[in-house]
C-alpha cells in the first residue's frame, strides 16, 4: 500500500504551518495594513443610512446581522459587485461551468453512455472541480520556439475579451448591466472582432503546424460569419430604432422579435454556432484531423483559461440571442404583488377595537431594493411590485431562456458530423447573407406598412 | 482628466505608429498598427462620438488589421523585403516628417482651436442617420451601390465552377 507522504513528520508539518503563519503576519503588517490605510486615505467611502462608513464602523456592523444588511445592500449596488459578480464575470463563469458539465452528461445520455460517473456520489457531480484542480496543478509547457509574449498573453486576452462581451449584456430590469452603452450593439460587434485576432495570433505564436492550420481556419470562419451575424441583427435595429440592448429588451414587452423575424433568428443562430466553433462548424478544433486545432500547444491552466473563455463566450452569445430575439427578462412576474403598507411599515395585526398592537416588519424581504426609505413600487398593469421582486423574476426568466438557448447550442454536437470547409464558406457567403437580406427586407416591409416600429400599430 | 487621457492616447497612438514602422518583426508591427487604430478609436470616444469609435474598432481593428495579419502570415518576408540601411534616406525621412509636422501645426495654430469642450453630450447617432438620409443622400446612395457591388463581387469570386452534381469536389 502506497503512502501519500512517506517522509511525513508531525514536527515538520507543524513547523511549516507556523512558518506560514509567521510570514502571513509579517506581510500583512508590513504591506497589507499600510496598503489598506493608503487606500482608505484616497478612496471615497460610502454613506450608509446617513452615516459615513469608516472601516471601524464596517467591522462593528459586520458582527451584527441586522446592521450588516445595509452593508450588504451597498455592496450589491457597488460597481465592483457588478463587474465581478452578478451581471458580470462571476455569473457568466458560473453558467459556463454548469454548461461544461451539462454538455458532457447530456452528450453521454444522447449517445447511450454514462459520462462522468465516479467523482462525487451523485452522477459525477464533482467532475468539474476535479478537472479544474487537475488543470491548475499541471505544469505549463511552452514550446521551445514559441513566440513567448504573445503565447502567454493569448489565453488571458481571450478570457478578457469574453468578459468584455459579457459586460455588455443586460440581465435584469433596472439597469442590471455592467456597461449600459448607447451604442451597445455596435460595441458587441467591436468586441466580437477581437476573437479572430487573438485566435490567429496565438496560433501563429505556438510555432507549430497544427495550431497554425487551426488558426487560419478559425480566421476564415469567424471573419466570414461575422457578416451574416451583423446583418441578421439589423432587422431588429430597424424596427426598434435603437442600439441600446436594454431598450431592445424593453421594446419586446408584448411579443419577442422571433415571432416576426424567425429568418433573422435562424441566421443569427447558425452564425453564432460558427463563431463559437461548435459542431458542425468546429473545423478550427477538428480533433480527428489536426489534433486539437489552435489549442494544441496549450497546457495546464492556459488551456483551462481558453476553455473558460470559450464557454463564457458561449454564454454571452446565448444571452445576446435571448436579449435580441427572445425578449430578455420579460415574462410574467410570478411573485405575488405586495401591498405598499407591508413594505413600508410592516404587517399590522389589529385588536378588536382596530388599533394595531403588533407590527410584523420584514427586514430581509427588501434586500435588493436600492434605498429602503424610498420604496420604489413599479406598476405592471394594476399590480405593484418592488424592484427586488422584479429583479428576481427577471433574472429567473432570463436564466431560463438562456439555458434553453445553450441547450440548443449543445444539441448539434451529439447529432451532426463536421462539415467541409468549402461547404462552410458556401453556407456563410451564399445562404446566410442572402437570408439575412431577406430578413432586412421583411423588417423594412413591416416598418413601412406601419405594422411595427416606432410609429407602428403594436 | 481629459488632458491626461489625451496625452496618454497621443503617446499610445504615435508610439504604436512608430513601432509599426520600425519593428523588424512584421507580426509585432501589425500588432502595433492595431494599437494605433485603437488609439484613434480612443480619440473618438474622447471627442464624444462613441458611434464612430465603435465603427473604428469594428472595421479597422476587427477587419483591416486582421487582413494585414493574415497577409503577413502568408508571405515569406525574406523573399520580398531587403534590409536597406541608408543614412541619407533616414535623414530625408526625418526632414520630411518635420516639415509636415510644422505645416500641420501651423494650420492648427492658425485655426484658433485651443481647447476641447469636454462636458458636451455625446453626438447622437440618430442625427448622423438623419443627415445621411436628407442632406448627404448622394453619398449614401454611392456607398450603398459600392457595398452591394463588393458583396456581389465576393459572391461571384467565391463561386466554384468545378463542382459536380452531387456536391463532391472533382479534384
Amino acid at each position: 500500500m502506497s503512502v501519500i507522504a512517506p517522509k511525513f513528520r508531525l514536527a515538520y508539518f507543524l513547523k511549516s504551518i507556523i512558518d506560514n503563519i509567521f510570514w502571513a503576519i509579517i506581510l500583512v503588517t508590513l504591506i497589507g495594513i499600510p496598503a489598506i490605510q493608503i487606500g482608505l486615505f484616497y478612496g471615497d467611502l460610502p454613506v450608509i443610512e446617513g452615516e459615513l462608513l469608516t472601516a471601524f464602523l464596517a467591522f462593528t456592523w459586520l458582527f451584527n446581522p441586522a446592521m450588516a444588511l445595509p452593508l450588504v445592500k451597498s455592496l450589491i449596488y457597488s460597481d465592483l459587485f457588478r463587474i465581478a459578480a452578478f451581471p458580470g464575470f462571476g455569473f457568466a463563469a458560473l453558467i459556463a461551468a454548469g454548461t461544461i458539465f451539462v454538455e458532457r452528461k447530456m452528450l453521454a445520455k444522447l449517445q447511450l453512455r454514462v459520462g462522468p460517473f465516479y467523482c462525487g456520489k451523485i452522477e459525477g457531480i464533482l467532475q468539474l472541480a476535479g478537472d479544474g484542480l487537475k488543470l491548475i496543478s499541471k505544469e505549463i509547457i511552452i514550446p521551445a520556439k514559441a513566440d513567448k509574449p504573445i503565447f502567454w498573453a493569448a489565453p488571458v486576452l481571450f478570457v478578457a475579451t469574453a468578459a468584455a462581451f459579457v459586460s455588455l449584456i443586460p440581465v435584469a430590469p433596472g439597469g442590471w448591466v455592467v456597461a449600459d452603452l448607447d451604442v451597445g450593439l455596435l460595441a458587441v460587434f467591436a468586441v466580437i472582432g477581437f476573437f479572430p485576432i487573438i485566435t490567429v495570433l496565438s496560433a501563429w505564436s505556438a510555432n507549430s503546424k497544427y495550431p497554425f492550420i487551426g488558426g487560419i481556419r478559425a480566421l476564415h470562419q469567424m471573419v466570414s460569419f461575422e457578416i451574416p451575424l451583423i446583418l441578421s441583427l439589423l432587422g431588429v435595429v430597424i424596427l426598434t430604432g435603437t442600439l441600446n440592448l436594454s431598450e431592445i429588451v424593453e421594446s419586446q414587452h408584448n411579443f419577442p422579435w422571433i415571432i416576426f423575424m424567425p429568418i433573422g433568428a435562424i441566421v443569427f443562430f447558425t452564425a453564432m454556432l460558427a463563431e463559437l466553433e461548435r459542431i458542425p462548424f468546429d473545423l478550427p478544433e477538428a480533433e480527428s484531423e489536426i489534433v486539437a486545432g489552435w489549442l494544441t500547444e496549450f497546457s495546464g491552466m492556459m488551456y483551462g483559461l481558453v476553455q473558460l473563455g470559450s464557454y463564457v463566450k458561449l454564454y454571452a452569445f446565448a444571452a445576446l440571442f435571448v436579449v435580441i430575439f427572445l425578449g430578455g427578462w420579460t415574462g410574467p412576474v410570478f411573485w405575488p404583488p405586495l401591498d405598499e403598507q407591508i413594505i413600508t411599515t410592516g404587517l399590522e395585526i389589529s385588536s378588536y377595537t382596530g388599533d394595531p398592537f403588533l407590527t410584523v416588519s420584514t427586514p430581509g424581504l427588501p434586500l435588493f431594493d436600492a434605498d429602503p426609505n424610498e420604496w420604489i413600487l413599479q406598476k405592471q398593469g394594476e399590480l405593484q411590485y418592488t424592484t427586488g421582486q422584479l429583479l428576481i423574476s427577471g433574472v429567473v426568466w432570463f436564466v431560463l431562456k438562456t439555458i434553453a438557448v445553450i441547450f440548443f447550442i449543445l444539441l448539434p454536437r451529439g447529432v451532426f458530423p463536421r462539415i467541409r470547409i468549402d461547404m462552410l464558406l458556401h453556407i456563410g457567403w451564399y445562404k446566410l447573407i442572402g437570408l439575412s437580406f431577406v430578413n432586412i427586407f421583411i423588417a423594412l416591409g413591416l416598418l413601412y406598412s406601419g405594422i411595427l416600429g416606432p410609429e407602428g400599430v403594436f | 482628466m481629459a488632458d491626461v487621457l489625451f496625452l496618454a492616447l497621443s503617446v499610445l497612438t504615435i508610439g504604436a505608429a512608430i513601432a509599426a514602422l520600425e519593428l523588424r518583426s512584421l507580426i509585432y508591427g501589425s500588432i502595433a498598427l492595431m494599437g494605433t487604430l485603437g488609439g484613434i478609436a480612443g480619440f473618438f470616444i474622447l471627442l464624444d462620438s462613441p458611434f464612430v469609435a465603435m465603427f473604428q474598432i469594428a472595421v479597422y481593428v476587427g477587419s483591416i488589421a486582421v487582413l494585414i495579419l493574415f497577409t503577413v502570415m502568408l508571405v515569406k518576408r525574406e523573399l520580398i523585403f531587403k534590409k536597406i540601411e541608408d543614412p541619407k534616406r533616414k535623414l530625408a525621412g526625418i526632414g520630411l516628417m518635420l516639415i509636415i509636422m510644422v505645416a500641420v501645426g501651423a494650420i492648427i495654430l492658425d485655426s484658433g482651436v485651443k481647447t476641447i469642450t469636454t462636458d458636451s453630450a455625446p453626438v447622437d447617432f440618430r442625427e448622423i442617420g438623419e443627415d445621411f438620409l436628407t442632406y448627404y443622400w448622394p453619398a449614401l446612395i454611392a456607398m450603398a451601390l459600392i457595398l452591394a457591388g463588393s458583396v456581389i463581387g465576393a459572391l461571384v469570386l467565391a463561386r466554384r465552377e468545378d463542382t459536380v452534381e452531387n456536391g463532391q469536389r472533382t479534384d
